[in-house]
């Protein structure tokens, strides 16, 4: 079931929105109102995810639930962050430093993990999916692209060979166009939807 | 090097060798690191969000005696008290307001920016291909032009079909005619194609990122012993 309010609500804001852009002259300062709103609106939203984040693990120290010990590292490292912030104001060079340090190692060591979960995982797809000209071509694409980013066979100067491997390198651009628009009108039919009350948070 | 270089130095070691724990079997260091990277980001974007959105563009405003800037504040002001009461239990069904008058905004902007940004320029970059002046060189047909360009429009036809899956129900399953099933596989291929190379790029990241954790571990070894 829909309730009516919230459903009003949205397809009233995605109607003038849509109309302030095809009359951008006239609709121009609506248009500035209605953004100006939604970033406030999506900042706030923000706010209110990272509040419940911390409320969650707060509940988890005071229940003493079995990992709070980690719950207890986000929440001292938040109000650090969020107090040594505010005293210091969110450009300090000091502070920006300070939080560069923490982020910045777990991040790149994150990444360089990334690196052997990958090779797990492109191992894992032939077992679990079998042979199929989706996984085939996965694969010997992988390994092309593998050599061809080591950069010797641009490096021998064949006239041929230099069309054929130019060739190659744009043979993702097929597929990726392909993804791009069937991602692109899947959004514009959830988009339509939403703005046709449909789909969203008017629904129970 | 500078006490608090030093400290630094000390710090990113320290966290790089509790997030490489996981690989030997470890979640309890691999889990404080991901837990203060967490709540440091939080904490950072908490602040980002208070000093550059919420003070200038909700509360600034509302500082206002008069004037339309005042009262144009007051709506993002009531949606922002209908979010935070999202926060308790009986609140929860109010902040469905905001969220829908969010969503009903980002559905319109994401109707333009998709058919402006996405489709439009992709559509017309695969046609464009068949301009005159791309497939003839002076009087001469370029082949090789012609064979490029049908190959992009197929081989983009072909991931489309990759996407369809109407088809005729023969106990309860879904069966696709012959043919679609063939253009299906030829699109597969390009996908295929074109998630290899996404992987080797992405591939090739990761193990930069690897390399450099590793470095600057043995260069802080070495700079010791």
């Amino acid at each position: 079931m829909k309730r009516p309010l919230p459903l009003i609500v949205g397809v009233l804001s995605g109607l003038v929105v849509l109309a302030a852009m095809f009359f951008v002259p006239q609709g121009g300062s609506i248009l500035a109102t209605v953004l100006n709103w939604m970033i406030i609106v999506a900042g706030v939203a923000l706010l209110v995810a990272i509040a419940s984040l911390v409320l969650t693990h707060l509940r988890f120290i005071a229940n003493g639930k079995k990992g709070f010990l980690l719950s207890l590292v986000l929440v001292i490292s938040f109000l650090a962050t969020l107090v040594f912030g505010l005293l210091r104001g969110v450009d300090d060079p000091v502070f920006l430093k300070w939080v560069g340090a923490v982020i910045r190692p777990i991040e790149t060591a994150l990444l360089g993990l990334v690196a052997l979960v990958m090779m797990s995982a492109a191992l894992k797809i032939f077992r679990e999916r079998g042979w199929s000209a989706l996984t085939v071509s996965f694969g010997v694409s992988a390994i092309i692209f593998l050599i061809l980013g080591l950069g010797f066979l641009q490096n021998l100067n064949f006239p041929a060979l230099n069309g054929v491997i130019t060739f190659v390198e744009g043979l993702p651009m097929i597929g990726a166009r392909g993804l791009l628009i069937g991602i692109g009108i899947g959004l514009l039919m959830m988009a339509f939807r939403v703005l046709f009350g449909m789909e969203g948070s008017g629904n129970d | 090097m500078s006490p608090s270089e030093l400290l630094t130095l000390i710090i990113g070691i320290a966290l790089t060798v509790m997030v490489f724990s996981y690989i030997l079997g470890d979640r309890l260091f691999f889990g404080i690191a991901t837990h203060l990277l967490i709540g440091v980001s939080a904490g950072f974007l908490a602040l980002v969000v208070i000093q550059k959105i919420i003070l200038p563009y909700l509360i600034m405003p509302l500082t206002y005696e008069t004037g339309t800037g005042f009262f144009l504040a007051l709506v993002p002001l009531a949606l922002s008290i209908l979010l935070v009461l999202m926060l308790f239990r009986r609140g929860t069904q109010v902040g469905s307001i905001p969220l829908a008058f969010l969503g009903g905004a980002l559905a319109a902007l994401a109707i333009i920016g998709v058919t402006r940004g996405t489709l439009a320029p992709q559509i017309l970059s695969t046609v464009g291909r068949f301009a005159p002046e791309q497939l003839m060189h002076e009087t001469e047909p370029q082949w090789s032009a012609i064979l490029e360009a049908l190959t992009i429009l197929l081989g983009v036809i072909a991931v489309l079909f990759v996407f369809h899956h109407q088809g005729q129900s023969k106990a309860g399953d879904v069966v696709k005619p012959v043919f679609l099933e063939g253009i299906g596989s030829i699109g597969q291929i390009f996908i295929g194609i074109t998630f290899g190379a996404l992987f080797v790029g992405l591939f090739s990241s990761a193990l930069i990122a690897l390399i450099n954790s590793l470095s600057e571990i043995i260069d802080f070894i070495t700079l010791w012993f």
